[in-house]
Formats: C-alpha cells, structure tokens, sequence
C-alpha cells in the first residue's frame, strides 16, 4: 500500500494546488480589506494595489477615537456574552432532562421544542417587535438579549450529547444519594465540556454577527451594534465612503469571531455533527 | 431514549427536576416563538399601529393587499430564482470542498481554515467589503480586464447587482455548508471506504454514486432545506448593498415586509406578507422531504 506511484504523486500535487487556489480566492478581499485600513488613501483607484504597504495606524486610531467605535464595542461584547451565558446554560439543562430525567410528556415537549424550528424568523418579526413595543424594550439591550436566550438548537445539541455519556456513570452518583439537579451539576454537565463548547462558540458567533433583529430594535446610535455600526459607517458619508477609515472599522470587528475561529477551530466540526447525526 | 424498567419507580423528585430543567427553554420559546407566531396572524387580520395604539379588525383585507402586490410577487419570484440557483450551486460546492479539504495534505488544515473565514464573518461586513469588490474600481474588475471583460459597476446595474449578490453569497455559504459535509465524512467508518477499494470500486464518480451519497443522504438533505430557508429569508446583504435597488432588480420578500412595518407603519400588510412566505417555506421544504425520500442513490 504505501508504494508510491506517479499516479499518487501527481494525484497530491493536483490536490495541493486546487487547495491553495481555492484558498487564494478566498484570502484575496480580506487580505485587501486589511492592507487598506493600514493606507492613507482615501478613494479607491484602479486597478487596485495590492502590495503589502504599512504606512499609518491612523485609520484606527481615528476610528476607535472619533467615533462612537468603543462603546459600540462594549454592546456587542455585553450582548453576545449574555446571551451565549444564557443561551447555553438553559439549553444544557433542558437538553438534559431531555435525554436523561424521566417525567410526564417529555417527549411531546421534546418535539414541541423542535417543531419552533419549523418557524422561520420573518413570521415572527413583527410580533416580536411590536411585543418590545408594549413591553417598552425598544431601545434597550434586554430587546436583543432576552428573545435569544432559549434556542432549539443549543437544547437539541447537548442533548445529543448527554445521552452518548454513560449511563452507569450517573447510576453510580445515584446510589451515593445524589439528588437528580446534584447529578446534573457535579457528574454529567463536566463530562459535557465539549458539547458546552461547541454551542457556545456557534451562539457567540451568532449573536456577535446577528444584523435583522438588532437593527429592527436598536435606534439610538449609542445603542448599535458593530453590525449595525458598520451599515451606519457606510451611510454616513454619503456616496463618498471613506474606505480606509471603513476598512478599519470592519477588521476590529472581525478579530473576535477569527480569533475564537482560531483557537477552537476543532469544536466547529464537532458542534455540527452532534447537532446533525443521530436523530 | 431509556426505557423505563417495570420494578423502577420514578421519584417524584426527579420529575419535578425534569419540569424545572425545561421551564425557561418553554418560557422564553412559548413567548418569544408560538405565541408570537400566533400574535402575528392576529396582528394580520387588524389594522395595526402601535405608535398611536388604533387596532381594528380589517378581515382579509391585509392579505388581499399583499396578494394583489405586483411588488411583493415580483420579490417572491426572486427569491425563488435565488433559491434555485444559490441552493443548486452551493450544495454542489460545499461537497466538492468537503471532499476535497477531507483529503490531507501538507497544506489542507491552513486552506481549509482560511476558506471558512466568511462563515465567522458578520454578514454586515462582508457586504460592505463586497460592495468594493463589485465596484467599478473594485476587485472583480481589475481580475475581469485581465480576460478582457468589460469593467462593469456591477451593483449599479439592473442586469448584474442580483448575480452579483448571488455569486456573494454562494462564496459566503459554501464554506459554512462544508463543515456540515465534514461532519458528514468523518462519520463514515473509513473500513467501508477501503472495503470499496478492495472492491474495485476505484473511480470517482462510483464511489459518489455507491458510498458518499447513500451515507450522506441526511446530510444532503439537511444541507438543501437550510439552504432553501435562508436563501427565502436574505436580507442583510441585499438591505446593506442595494437597499431592493437598482430598480427593484433585487428586490426580495424581507425588504417588503421591512419596508411594510418600517417605512410606511404598515404592520398589518407585513404580517400577512410573512405569513404568505412562511406558507411557501413550509410548501417548499416539505416537497424537498418526499423529493429526497423517493429518490433511491444506490
């Protein structure tokens, strides 16, 4: 088998390459978008320069100073943070008693979770906004957090999750006397890190990258979001957009959902195949 | 799911822990989900203005409003046309990618890695970045002059914004429906696939007919039905790039139902048009179910 044929060889070489084409095509508009936010240039010119060129950091400093930029910064952080605390701690208890705990129409609960996915968002959009109406949330961070802190899909993945951890592990906590929410808290939900892990990175990225809602309930510019700051950047100056200065605003508000990318890279493939395989 | 054994009771403790553990997933769904979907078929049938709190019962005349729209048609039909051919092109896609960065090579977790940097992007700051590259100076054209195509500002263009949009997000979704066709793969017993060469089953398209296809089914149809709700749902890239314009060339159900509420305060008509575009969802989808499960790939 590990005999190395011509065929095998040329086989990988055509595997690199398309590999690095494909990556090539995707790299080119960040790559643009982030030389850009480091130019004085102002208006684009054609055709564009892409070498690499340093010559200010002025862009981001205008940016983070001249600009509501900071506090923008603060709301997205507090909001997808409260929300992916939230979202993923209701969602593993439910996604426990689910799979493990043993009481009265469990199972039609179960699927009444799942049929809310069959609910597209639109439907529910004017209703939800005129409820932030009569609630008067408009305006208001608990607007953007509140309506996402239960979500079907964190419930469906942990629990998939729980019911692949052992049983005898938790019969064995039972007999020491553990109390069912004692099991929980103590036994299963360590066992669980990476299920916790997986859906917290899908709803940070999520609620970081969310733009319908938010931009339907926050009005006051103090309240944007980056999304939504990003959509104002654009409209601010007219027609005459100030592309070096947008290009910063636009690479601060990547590096999170890149960084988080980065380091947890493994959990992305992991967080879909327990929430897509084994029904 | 565990059976209960006959001799084993279960403590009203633990049913109670049960009830408590599901309470705030059915608070916060109950609300925020059933019944807003039901307020919203109420808010439908009145004349609806919260700003100066006059509701009345209108009947039907919300839906015969929306259902006479030639504007609201015309997005329907787009989105349609953009489902076919985003949903079409991006399945296909994904799995090619899948398959491909599946393969390990010296260079395939760095690629892969940087293929999948739009599918952790804002959506907001992929549009604004793509509306440089669609530009008259952007960087499509200085590609295109290079094969001698004409520069174009492509958003600005009857003809080319809505491609334009639909080429962006099939670069954008491809990555993101790849990581579910690697779930997929991995899951795969890599016995079956060396089994299948032993077999003599070595060229590519056998192996797709006769392994990956039948394993990937779900996946497949996973992959499909998300596709085709959200390519029925876009918003943000279309609101952001062309706001419906140039001449309602991309005009699409969301940027009706918004401008309904959020222009004209027309909340009854935006209600109506949701639901309309839920039942075509929901229509669509459940085709998808009967498609896929009459098809037979081995």
């Amino acid at each position: 088998m590990s005999r190395i044929s011509p065929r095998r060889v040329a086989l990988l070489a055509l595997t690199v390459s398309v590999q690095l084409i494909l990556a090539l095509i995707y790299i080119i508009p960040f790559y643009w978008m982030v030389i850009k936010s480091f130019r004085f240039t102002i208006f684009a010119n054609f055709p564009p320069n892409l070498l690499p060129t340093l010559q200010t950091v002025g862009n981001y400093v205008y940016v983070w100073h001249f600009s509501a930029f900071p506090h923008w910064y603060l709301n997205s952080t507090l909001i997808a943070l409260s929300v992916t605390a939230a979202s993923v701690f209701i969602g593993s208890l439910s996604g426990y008693a689910f799979a493990r705990l043993r009481f009265r129409g469990r199972d039609i609960l179960f699927y009444t979770v799942l049929a809310t996915l069959m609910i597209p968002f639109p439907v529910v959009i004017i209703a939800e906004y005129i409820l932030m109406v009569d609630l008067g949330w408009v305006n208001t961070y608990q607007a953007v957090i509140v309506p996402s802190t239960a979500s079907a899909v964190n419930v469906f993945l942990m629990r998939q999750y729980f019911t692949t951890i052992p049983q005898e592990v938790e019969d064995a906590a039972k007999i020491d006397g553990l109390r069912p929410h004692q099991i929980f808290f103590r036994v299963a939900a360590p066992l669980a890190k990476p299920a916790y892990a997986a859906s917290a990175i899908y709803t940070f990225i999520g609620a970081w990258n969310s733009f319908l809602w938010p931009l339907l309930v926050l009005h006051s510019v103090k309240m944007f979001t980056l999304p939504l700051a990003i959509n104002f950047f654009k409209g601010a100056n007219g027609s005459q957009i100030y592309w070096n200065q947008m290009t910063a605003a636009e690479v601060l508000t990547m590096i999170p959902t890149i960084v988080i990318y980065v380091v947890f890279e493994k959990y992305f493939v992991k967080g879909i195949a327990l929430s897509g395989s084994k029904g | 799911m565990r059976r209960l054994r006959g001799h084993e009771r279960v403590s009203g403790l633990e049913q109670l822990t049960g009830y408590l553990f599901v309470l705030p997933t059915f608070l916060i769904l109950g609300v925020f989900v059933l019944f807003a979907a039901v307020y919203s078929l109420w808010i439908s049938l009145m004349h609806y203005d919260p700003f100066f709190h006059t509701v009345y019962p209108v009947g039907l005349s919300n839906y015969k409003y929306v259902a006479s729209s030639r504007l609201y048609w015309f997005s329907m039909l787009h989105a349609l046309e953009y489902t076919g051919v985003v949903v079409t092109i991006q399945t296909f896609l994904a799995f090619f990618f899948a398959v491909l960065f599946n393969e390990k090579t010296p260079v395939s977790r760095f690629t892969r890695a940087i293929v999948f940097i739009p599918a952790v992007t804002s959506s907001a700051v992929i549009s604004v970045l793509f509306i440089w590259v669609f530009s008259a100076q952007g960087l499509l054209n200085a590609f295109l002059v290079h094969l001698g195509v004409h520069p174009e500002n492509w958003l600005e263009s009857t003809t080319w914004a809505f491609p334009a949009i639909m080429g962006l997000n099939i670069f954008t979704t491809a990555p993101y429906f790849m990581i579910m066709y690697l779930a997929g793969l991995q899951s795969i017993p890599s016995s079956i696939l060396e089994s299948a060469a032993l077999d003599g089953v070595r060229n590519a398209f056998q192996r797709f007919r006769y392994f990956y296809f039948p394993m990937l089914k779900f996946t497949v149809f996973f992959v499909v039905v998300l596709g085709i709700i959200g390519s029925m749902q876009l918003f943000d890239q279309v609101f952001i790039m062309t706001d419906g314009g140039p001449g309602n060339s991309t005009y699409v159900p969301l940027i009706y139902i918004y401008n309904q509420a959020f222009v004209f305060d027309n909340f009854g008509a935006a209600a109506a048009a949701s639901f309309i575009l839920f039942v075509i969802i929901l229509i669509l989808t459940l085709a998808q179910r009967r498609l896929i499960s009459e098809v037979r790939w081995a």
